[in-house]
């Protein structure tokens, strides 16, 4: 049910308890009717549809109140018969709440406190509940045929126009009612006992449904075995206590919890909502006093500042019917507020709602912190990777320019050498050396960093990486230039996953996958060797994690012994 | 033979001028980038350069392109790379661009003037040449659909030296097989490997190549 449709349903049914009343005690006084009974009737239902409207002024309980109301509506409805006797409309009526009455007893007390059923066996009582009290009715609603100087004294508009005598049915009915009635009370006391202390306050009103049904029970089961010729009057009394206590007892249990937030609570909570900005508006808005200031004390600037970090001077407010509050110890402030003097009275409440806005810009100013920081962190990672990187191509361009370049010298001047003595077999040794020498050097400079890389990209560079590999390899690779950190990343996931397949898996065949998938690079190396494998600390698919942290992507590894591995990453690809 | 010599570390230049005369060949001119090589070669009219693969100004794969536009501009200059890589991608894009009078060569291979000598005369003769290093990695790739292990092992050696750019004659020489076999043996791998038989000699040398190039990363999965 939504709220509007709460509303509306509270305020239709206040609007007919209290038409009916005044039509109720109109009409009886005209009989002359003039009994204690009839008033406090009038009282009891005015003092519970009071409390039912206290309810629905809060947006939680509106479904409660609804009920609660429903149950009202059906309570006086069913008086229907016996203000109108002769009419079959008001008959009807009188069966059909005579009925709903019971059931929407049971709806509401076991609905309390959130306004539904909650649980399979709530559920199914009320359900049975409203069934079994219909059926019973229905009886008299078919084949009822009327009875002068009976009220009422016509039948329902659904009468047969054939009857029987049904009082045996009726007495089984009460004996069902009374299985019910045990029932409820098994189920009210369940809930007292499971319930945790904390929650006592909220158990009044099922305490004084379960105490009512007890002692209808009772007075029935009495009244039954003793053929108690009082027990009418008793019931009825009953009845109409019952009629007042219930809505009050819901009344209480959610004001009391209302009562023990209290209005500072309820502050909280908000200011707790409210989002960056708006701190000093809610709080403006709880105190009732629009033109509050609330200022936040700077350390760093010795100094307070308002909610948007501009400067405030606080004493320039005070005055002309302004005053101050201080948070905190005067001599070390964490906040003030500026308000409307009058407000000083409550001080105390300023005092604990400047606190609780305070943790609220606390918790804004730290998560913010906290994101910065993560950004930050997260960018120097990319940076020290990216530096990392720059780093391992220019080393690999010195060797290739440095060292490789005046070996090769070196073995143009050997041959110079052999040249002039053909026979030097030292020379020819150093030849064989320099060759050893150049090959070394020439895979060093190629695992620091693939040229191939940087010239003709990922594909070229992972086809280059399974020239070298011994064990046959499967690809499926879609990709164009990336970014080249993304690149790089990427080769070193597949050539760090081949280089453990091929140390350590046993695998027959490898299968490789790179695939751009929205925006993401998506490398998978899988093979088909034991499993097993871990990322210790240390090792290389540690280190690939981090790198792939570093781009914001991320590394996963399954290996399940015995089923193979598979290494997966993702990165991002935003152009970087 | 004249050639142009090309690179941008003076003691390498100097170094191969020095040593190519004592091998045979002519020096027409050295130099130390790919524009002072364009003029080089217009004023020299060489046979052959000989030029590294990194060149000024990125010092990457400069040398590649300088050859493709050498190629196109003088199909009668033969084109040596001397290359740090050993990368199958970069010796495909030179001889996909012109597989004749075309070399890519591992620049070790100066310091040891026979190799460099044997791959200049094959590239000044109109062949091409392929670092024996190169093949074998491509060779030694183990796949189970690259169709090689039908192959004998003597038609391995074969197929090894017809990927270097060698002429069924050169693997004759080099076999001491008869040219007769050698021709059998080379009819029967392309058979094997679905190569096509009467194109020209260079054609075959990129065709094989591309062959052992896609043999190992072609299988891709559906």
């Amino acid at each position: 049910m939504t709220k509007r449709a709460a509303q509306a349903a509270v305020w239709a049914a206040s609007a007919a308890i209290g038409i009916w009343l005044v039509l109720d005690v109109v009409r009886q006084r005209a009989l002359g009717v003039d009994d204690p009974g009839l008033y406090f009737v009038v009282v009891a239902t005015t003092v519970a549809a009071v409390a039912a409207n206290g309810v629905a002024r809060s947006d939680r309980h509106a479904v409660l109140a609804v009920l609660m109301l429903w149950w009202l509506v059906a309570a006086v409805g069913s008086d229907a018969g016996v203000m109108w006797p002769d009419s079959r409309l008001a008959s009807t009526t009188y069966f059909v709440f005579t009925g709903v009455v019971i059931g929407a007893y049971v709806h509401m007390a076991l609905a309390y406190p959130s306004g539904r059923v909650e649980g399979r066996n709530d559920r199914l009582f009320v359900v049975a509940t409203y069934t079994v009290a219909l059926a019973w009715i229905a009886i008299p609603a078919l084949f009822y045929p009327g009875c002068t100087s009976c009220a009422p004294a016509v039948p329902s508009l659904a009468f047969t126009g054939s009857t029987f005598d049904y009082s045996g049915i009726g007495t089984a009915f009460e004996w069902i009612f009374i299985v019910l009635g045990g029932v409820f009370v098994g189920l009210i006391v369940g809930r007292l006992r499971s319930w945790p202390r904390g929650a006592r306050l909220t158990m009044v009103p099922l305490a004084v449904a379960g105490l009512f049904a007890t002692v209808h029970f009772i007075i029935r089961q009495a009244a039954i075995l003793t053929t108690w010729s009082q027990a009418s009057a008793a019931l009825d009394w009953a009845d109409r206590i019952n009629l007042v206590a219930v809505p009050v007892a819901i009344f209480v249990g959610v004001l009391a919890v209302r009562r023990r937030r209290g209005p500072l609570g309820d502050l909280v909570v908000e200011l707790g909502n409210a989002p960056p900005g708006q701190v000093r508006a809610a709080l403006a808005r709880s105190m009732g006093d629009p033109s509050l200031e609330l200022a936040l004390w700077l350390p760093d600037h010795g100094g307070f500042v308002d909610e948007t970090g501009a400067a405030l001077d606080v004493s320039k407010h005070v005055g002309g019917g302004r005053a101050l509050t201080v948070i905190g110890p005067p001599e070390r402030p964490l906040a003030a507020i500026v308000h409307d003097d009058r407000l000083v009275g409550q001080r105390p409440v300023l005092e604990a709602a400047g606190s609780a806005a305070l943790l609220a810009f606390e918790n804004a100013r730290l998560q913010a912190e906290l994101r910065a920081q993560l950004l930050e962190l997260q960018a120097s990672r990319a940076r020290l990777v990216a530096a990392g990187d720059a780093e391992r191509r220019r080393l690999e361009r010195d060797l290739h320019d440095g060292a490789q370049q005046r070996l090769l010298a070196l073995g143009l001047a050997l041959q110079l050498l052999q040249n002039e003595r053909p026979d030097a077999r030292l020379l020819s040794e150093a030849q064989d050396q320099l060759q050893a020498a150049l090959h070394e050097l020439r895979e060093l400079a190629r695992g620091i960093h693939p040229a191939i890389l940087n010239e003709k990209g990922l594909q070229a560079a992972i086809n280059s990486l399974i020239d070298r590999s011994p064990i046959p390899v499967r690809t499926d690779i879609e990709c164009d230039r990336l970014p080249s950190p993304v690149e790089i990343a990427a080769y070193f996931v597949v050539s760090e996953a081949l280089a453990n397949i091929v140390k350590h898996a046993e695998a027959q065949a490898v299968s490789i996958s790179v695939r751009l998938v929205d925006d993401r690079l998506v490398i998978e190396v899988s093979d088909n060797g034991h499993g097993g494998a871990t990322p210790n600390a240390g090792s290389g698919l540690q280190g690939l994690a981090d790198r792939i942290g570093a781009l914001s992507g991320s590394f996963r590894l399954e290996s399940p012994a015995g089923l193979g591995t598979t290494v997966h990453a993702e990165i991002p690809c935003a152009s970087s | 033979m004249r050639i142009v010599v090309a690179d941008d570390s003076a003691l390498i230049r100097d170094g191969l001028a020095e040593l190519l005369p004592l091998h045979g060949f002519e020096i027409a001119a050295t130099c130390s980038d790919v524009t002072a090589l364009t003029d080089a070669i217009a004023a020299a009219k060489p046979n052959l350069v000989v030029l590294d693969i990194r060149m000024p100004p990125t010092f990457s794969t400069e040398g590649i392109e300088a050859a493709k536009a050498i190629r196109v501009a003088h199909p009668e200059i033969g084109v040596v790379v001397l290359s740090q890589y050993v990368e199958a991608d970069y010796a495909l894009e030179l001889l996909r661009s012109s597989p004749a009078r075309c070399g890519y060569l591992l620049k070790d291979r100066i310091t040891d003037m026979r190799v460099l000598a044997e791959a200049l005369r094959r590239v000044d003769q109109g062949g091409s040449y392929v670092d024996p290093e190169l093949v074998d990695l491509l060779l030694r790739r183990r796949s189970a659909t690259n169709g090689l292990e039908q192959l004998t092992s003597r038609e391995r050696e074969v197929l090894s030296l017809l990927a270097q750019g060698l002429t069924d004659r050169g693997i004759s020489e080099r076999l001491w097989l008869n040219a007769k076999t050698v021709e059998t043996h080379v009819r029967h791998i392309l058979a094997k490997l679905n190569l096509p038989i009467d194109t020209g000699h260079n054609r075959r040398v990129l065709a094989v190549l591309t062959y052992l190039r896609d043999a190992g990363v072609s299988d891709r999965c559906p």
